[in-house]
């Protein structure tokens, strides 16, 4: 079902490149058991703690229901408990649990799907377990740092995440490496299934640099009124990346929704997508994509699927072109299969209008501020309930854009 | 408070005003009127600084202060603050983001912020885009009331009351109350801030005294007196009498 699309990147000169190569020694190394760089959370340095807090993975668990890490290509789950909630490393879970490999192991997505997914299937598992039990509604998010360390040459993961019926969860995921790694490969695998009048709110943060190749690969279940909401943000893009999720309402009454927010810099190459295949009758999906470029390429693609009967789709694509360097492409697309179908999508890419920088100037704003708001205000996912995280991502990819300098705003609601 | 002296100014190489002077002393409140295309808008734009508005000659004075070497935003936080007649949507930017901006600069002003929020029933319009789907009168009332918030000492509203109802006017009119008589320092000081009005109908001027008015003919100020006089003679005989009455004027001299 996934679709890895894109075999060659195209850049804004317009010659092609290969997007990711996974070499013969990567693979073997997936395949080792390696010894595990830290014994325990509390071993790691301040800079991984300062590194990991800036896609919002945060040691400090108060406001966390818990957390799993994977330092290099060891996995380490925090020992909270919150009453339904299991987090366990995946290679821990298919030996405690036999249905696992029955019911969910490589069943939203197949072992031969492309080559990273088959490179991740003959690997050592990695990653993470995460239940939901049944009618259990988790207050506090979730997070799942992955973590790249200087000496990870590739992070291969599978990852399943399983909410039964009733349940909610919102989880954190939060990408990145260390400050002295040097170059990598981030490969992943997630196997999402959303039962019966479930919900998840997922929020990917991602923050690389232009020597990493980033390949996730993630298949999405929803039964009967679950609901998936899914944005990614990345605010350092790598070298090359390409996410393109695939999520299958199957219940009646099912909804989905993507959103992406990207900055594009010079010499990288985001292939930022999704399809939703709109199964359920009266279910309905939307992609939201938003990028902002500074150089380098930015694909938007995604494609929705009406299948079901009365199911309701739309897809908008939006990007801002900030210089003469670089290129979005922007391809938002429908198929119905259904003549109650309702579909619709828009695609718009521009620049900033002089106009609207002047009159926030005539506010007080200066030059930088005013851009910074114009940016964070066009990178707006519109989700209702905005995480703390992802609000903090979303300003650093407005203030990066624009140039602008760190401000902190009063809230004046709830005074 | 602000004098304005000898201006000229070209939008896209086209002289639109010619030799237009206006000094607005401390607390006064002068209005404008002229007919449409006459350059008022011009005249404002100029004030507040936008580029595509270039001044061939003379000089806007604010306080001591040539505008003409400032940029917008610097012209902004020295006090002039604007109410325009068609501010642009910005996508996804909130009237909570600039009052936000106001409060960061500002911070002892929360407390009066959330009154005026309350007073002039704007809770529905904070989480709002900017200008996006809300009616002329309602763009009217967000534009004057961020100058609530900001207090500035020298106000310039463009057509605050052409094509609304009595009640939006009534509105408009408690915004500028506020704004005329607002603290405009830390030590609590009530003064009367100082600004500049463009209105066709005067239906404004029944919320203040306007201490004098201007009317703008062809580019250039063409008349300056008191206000009820000219408004009167305007509504009874139309902008050709004040031309007229200009031209006359030019003969005598």
């Amino acid at each position: 079902m996934h679709n890895n699309k894109h075999k060659k990147g195209l850049q804004a000169n317009e010659e092609q490149f290969d997007i990711v190569d996974i070499e013969e020694e990567d693979i073997l190394r997936l395949k080792e058991n390696l010894p595990p760089e830290i014994r325990s959370l509390d071993e790691m340095k301040a800079k991984d703690v300062k590194t990991l807090a800036e896609v919002g993975m945060l040691m400090d668990e108060s406001n966390r229901s818990g957390t799993y890490l994977c330092y290099g290509q060891c996995g380490f789950v925090s020992t909270q408990f919150v009453e339904g909630l299991e987090c366990i490393p995946i290679a821990e879970a298919l030996e405690k649990y036999l249905w696992l490999k029955e019911k969910y192991w490589f069943k939203a997505i197949r072992r031969n799907e492309d080559k990273i997914v088959e490179v991740i299937s003959n690997s050592i598992p990695r990653g993470f377990f995460i239940r939901v039990k049944k009618g259990y509604k988790i207050k506090k998010p979730f997070q799942a740092a992955l973590y790249m360390t200087r000496s990870t040459r590739v992070q291969g993961l599978h990852n399943i995440v399983i909410l039964e019926e009733d349940s909610e969860l919102t989880l954190l995921t939060g990408c990145t490496r260390a400050h002295d790694a040097k170059k990598g490969l981030h490969l992943a695998i997630s196997e999402i299934y959303i039962g019966k009048n479930a919900k998840l709110v997922n929020t990917m943060i991602h923050n690389w640099g232009p020597s990493f190749d980033i390949e996730p690969r993630t298949c999405t279940i929803v039964e009967e009124g679950g609901i998936f909401t899914n944005t990614y943000c990345s605010t350092n893009p790598p070298r090359t990346v390409q996410i393109y999720p695939f999520t299958h309402l199957k219940g009646d009454n099912s909804s989905a929704k993507y959103a992406s927010i990207i900055l594009g810099l010079p010499n990288t190459y985001c292939d930022i997508g999704g399809t939703i295949l709109i199964e359920g009758a009266n279910s309905g999906a939307e992609i939201c994509a938003r990028a902002v470029c500074k150089g380098g390429t930015i694909v938007q693609t995604g494609l929705l699927i009406g299948k079901g009967e009365n199911c309701r789709a739309h897809i908008d694509c939006a990007g801002l072109m900030m210089n003469n360097e670089g290129m979005i492409e922007a391809t938002p697309a429908l198929r119905a299969l259904n003549p109650n179908a309702r579909m619709s999508h828009e695609a718009s890419i521009g620049r900033i209008a002089p106009g609207e920088l002047a009159y926030l100037m005539s506010k007080g704003f200066t030059e930088e501020k005013a851009l910074s708001t114009i940016i964070r205000g066009f990178i707006d996912p519109g989700i209702e309930g905005i995480s703390p995280e992802l609000d903090a991502a979303l300003t650093e990819v407005a203030e990066i854009s624009g140039h602008g300098e760190e401000w902190d705003v009063i809230p004046i609601r709830n005074r | 408070m602000i004098d304005i002296r000898n201006l000229h100014v070209s939008v896209e190489g086209k002289e639109i005003l010619h030799d237009v002077n206006i000094k607005l002393l401390d607390g006064e409140v002068h209005a404008l009127f002229g007919p449409n295309g006459s350059g008022k808008t011009t005249l404002i734009m100029t004030i507040i600084g936008y580029p595509q508005f270039k001044v061939t000659k003379g000089e806007i004075i604010f306080e001591g202060k040539n505008l003409l070497d400032l940029e917008i935003d610097e012209r902004a936080r020295l006090g002039i603050g604007v109410a325009q007649q068609r501010p642009p949507t910005i996508k996804g930017v909130k009237l909570r983001n600039i009052i936000d901006f106001y409060l960061k600069n500002n911070p002892e002003k929360v407390d009066y912020i959330s009154k005026q929020i309350e007073k002039f029933e704007m809770q529905d319009f904070i989480d709002r885009e900017i200008n996006a789907d809300l009616s002329g009168g309602e763009i009217k009332r967000s534009e004057i009331f961020q100058m609530v918030v900001s207090s500035p000492k020298f106000f310039i509203l463009d057509e605050p009351d052409s094509g609304i109802d009595p009640e939006f006017l009534g509105k408009i009119g408690g915004m500028l109350t506020e704004i005329l008589h607002s603290e405009k320092n830390k030590n609590q000081i009530i003064t009367r801030s100082s600004g500049l009005i463009i209105t066709h109908t005067g239906d404004i001027l029944n919320y203040f005294n306007a201490d004098l008015a201007h009317l703008m003919m062809n580019g250039t100020i063409g008349c300056t007196g008191n206000p009820q006089e000219m408004l009167e003679q305007i509504q009874q005989h139309g902008y050709e009498y004040c031309i007229n009455c200009n031209r006359r004027k030019k003969r005598e001299l």
